[in-house]
């Protein structure tokens, strides 16, 4: 994460299934970046057949400086949400870079660590599956600290729609507490406490 | 100086002698020493010996025969082995082992007697007195125990229908006691209160609360019988409370003001707590229950405290301990003692107070129970927010990123009566054990809002009945296929263990058995 701070800019693709909220879940970080943070951001989308189950993606670049090209060819953060996205994009992440999937939808190949969360099983618990990309987004908000939680947060409560606001909230919270804990375990085990008993 | 008291339970056959000798040779016995003669050392159980430090005594000494002269066998072993007991429960009290001894002489033993009389006189007096005196623990305090016509009010008893669906789902009454909540709901109303039956029967409730779950009326037919055993108090089902009373005896000392109970001594180093926390861990009475049953099953109740706060830690909690905790009063509260139970309330909620803490986690079922709700239902403002360990660990492992390890094992569960039914918590020990992933869970025949009793609840009406109930219980489980039973209470655990060790049925009953706190603190990690 240092990596991402002290660097310029960051680079972030967001993919999986049209109909996952990808494009929304990548407006919402840029948005979070630019209107809250007060920082660059671009959005480019993809989709087209894609909206119908292929593999939608959303590229955000977030920069202290003006951006001059908006497209990502390496990027630090990757967020996938399904198993043919993640095939398809996986080379596209630097070597640096942070890995985020949703753990039941996603299978690496092994090779790289990665941040692992069950966002649409959470979401399903919580009453509504397309929350989903909410809560992947508080998650990879945790994580990466790309954006600062309460720009995230308001970012969220101005994108999603009117009625939803606590629900939607709701999902970020959960995603951003785990992946603060994903943190904390990693500090855990670091230390040598992976248990409760010694 | 104030005078000591010191009893000498003296056996009549060896040390007897020894003792008349020195009277006959006119020898000067301590006149602190008030001697009770006694068939035998092997007879006086736990509760004898507590007993006398409940009613103000400074010193106990058990004086028996030597082994191998015991008239009757194993009395002597026995007795050392009830003094050794006795005595661990008077550390943790935080009254000092070095009250109670235990000794043996021949008859011809005269001198040796009379130095051990006077060693341990002089022992004493260089102690403090006990400051448990009878006047603060066992007086005949005005009970605050309500009129029966108020009883009947309060409880809406009179609502009953006489429909009978109370009996027929009275574990009691199924394990084949002629016992029937509505008839004796009946008795009352018609004046029969104080015949003898009617007060064996009002002992002999389980409290389980079923009857309750079932009946049309709501009537709250343990809660009612609560208020019964205040009201007659005094007058028992003729057997007194089970272990001879010991477990009362000991919450009766607990009032004692100036105790300070040591019962957190022997914490594992591993254990953080931290003194200024807002938090704090109410323990409970388990480690007084593990030095009580340590001869007669391997019972280890105390370990899902240990695990309860490695629990709290692993979450990054950091709790406050009260060093001089005492029992929340539960079973004086179910056993008729409601103005003991009242003292114990006010020592705990000061003490919690003087802290500053604004919530209290506990493991225990019934301290949950009694804190959480029996406290203020007596008028007592706690000012702090209870919770059961279950709520804190679902609300922690539903927010963070934890796993379990894989656990092989087909589990059951036996339902805690206070969780259960009294506290609607039954959902959360579940959702829990849906989280650890085992190889398999199954529910016994009767679970969740009908589930079986352990046996027995606040240490009464143990009889042939409460075994065969543990009996068909421990059968439930284990036709459910399951090779782990977890359980919630510790008593659940002493009272199933125990009819598990039933000499005359061999291995047949025997099965593992786990406090469910302590399998998540095994297998739980970080991702």
């Amino acid at each position: 994460m240092t990596t991402q701070q002290t660097k310029k800019n960051c680079e972030v693709i967001i993919t999986g299934f049209g109909g996952q909220g990808i494009v929304l879940a990548g407006r919402i970080l840029g948005m979070a970046a630019a209107l809250g943070d007060h920082k660059e951001s671009t959005l480019v989308q993809s989709y087209g057949p894609e909206s119908r189950g292929g593999a939608c993606c959303a590229q955000v670049i977030i920069s202290a400086d003006v951006i001059q090209y908006p497209y990502v060819t390496i990027a630090d953060v990757l967020v996938c949400m399904s198993q043919s996205a993640y095939q398809k994009y996986k080379e596209q992440l630097a070597q640096d870079g942070i890995l985020i999937i949703d753990q039941d939808l996603v299978q690496t190949d092994g090779k790289r660590e990665c941040f692992a969360i069950p966002a649409t099983r959470m979401a399903e618990e919580l009453g509504r599956k397309m929350m989903a990309n909410i809560i992947i987004l508080g998650f990879t908000t945790a994580v990466s600290q790309l954006i600062s939680r309460k720009a995230a947060e308001e970012a969220v409560q101005s994108s999603v729609p009117k009625g939803t606001e606590s629900m939607n909230i709701k999902a970020f919270t959960k995603g951003y507490e785990y992946g603060l804990s994903k943190l904390k375990g990693r500090e855990k085990k670091a230390e040598g406490k992976s248990g409760a008993v010694a | 100086m104030q005078e000591i008291k010191i009893i000498l339970y003296l056996c009549n056959w060896g040390p007897h002698v020894a003792f008349q000798t020195l009277q006959d040779q006119d020898y000067l016995i301590p006149p602190e020493v008030k001697m009770v003669r006694i068939p035998c050392t092997g007879r006086i159980s736990k509760a004898l010996l507590f007993k006398a430090f409940e009613m103000g005594a400074d010193g106990v000494a058990l004086v028996g025969c030597q082994t191998g002269t015991c008239r009757y066998g194993r009395g002597t072993d026995n007795a050392a082995a009830n003094t050794e007991d006795t005595r661990g429960i008077l550390d943790l009290l935080g009254l000092g082992k070095e009250r109670l001894r235990f000794a043996a002489f021949l008859p011809e033993d005269v001198e040796a007697l009379k130095t051990f009389l006077f060693q341990f006189r002089d022992d004493l007096r260089r102690m403090t007195a006990s400051p448990i005196r009878p006047g603060g623990a066992t007086a005949a305090a005005p009970r605050p125990g309500k009129a029966l016509a108020a009883i009947l009010a309060e409880h809406h008893v009179s609502a009953c229908q006489d429909c009978g669906k109370c009996t027929s789902a009275c574990p009691l009454a199924l394990s084949g006691k002629p016992y029937s909540p509505r008839g004796i709901v009946n008795s009352i109303i018609t004046g029969k209160l104080a015949t003898e039956a009617v007060i064996k029967e009002i002992w002999s409730c389980l409290t389980c609360g079923i009857c309750f779950q079932r009946c049309p009326s709501q009537v709250d037919f343990p809660a009612f019988i609560r208020d019964l055993r205040a009201h007659v108090a005094g007058h028992d089902n003729g057997r007194g409370p089970a272990h001879g009373g010991f477990f009362q005896s000991l919450m009766r000392a607990m009032t004692a003001g100036g105790l300070q109970p040591q019962r957190w001594l022997d914490l594992p180093q591993d254990i953080e707590v931290n003194p200024h926390s807002k938090t704090l861990f109410f323990g409970g009475c388990a480690p007084y229950f593990d030095v009580f049953f340590r001869r007669h099953q391997t019972v280890k109740t105390a370990a899902v405290l240990t695990d309860s706060l490695r629990l709290l830690n692993f979450f990054d909690v950091k709790p406050a301990l009260l060093s001089a905790e005492k029992c929340c009063g539960h079973d004086l509260l179910w056993s008729g003692d409601e103005a003991n139970f009242l003292r114990l309330a006010r020592l705990n909620t000061e003490m919690i107070r003087a802290l500053g803490i604004t919530e209290v986690i506990t493991a225990c079922p019934e301290c949950y129970q009694t804190m959480a709700h029996d406290y203020a239902a007596h008028g007592i403002e706690t000012g702090f927010n209870v919770k059961h360990i279950y709520e804190f660990l679902e609300h922690e492992i539903d927010k963070n990123a934890v796993a379990f390890k894989p656990f092989a094992g087909r589990l059951t569960y036996q339902d805690a009566c206070r969780l259960n039914r009294s506290e609607h918590m039954r959902a959360f020990p579940r959702k829990l054990l849906q989280r650890l992933r085992p190889e398999g869970f199954s529910e016994m025949k009767e679970s969740q809002n009908a589930a079986l009793c352990c046996g027995n609840s606040a240490w009464t009406g143990c009889d042939a009945y409460s075994k065969a109930l543990q009996v068909k219980r421990i059968r439930q489980a284990k036709e459910t296929g399951s090779n782990l039973l977890l359980t919630s209470c510790p008593k659940c655990q002493i009272h199933l263990r125990c009819a598990m060790e039933d000499p005359f049925r061999g291995d047949e009953l025997r099965m593992e058995m786990k406090d469910l706190t302590s399998v998540i603190a095994e297998t739980i990690c970080w991702e």
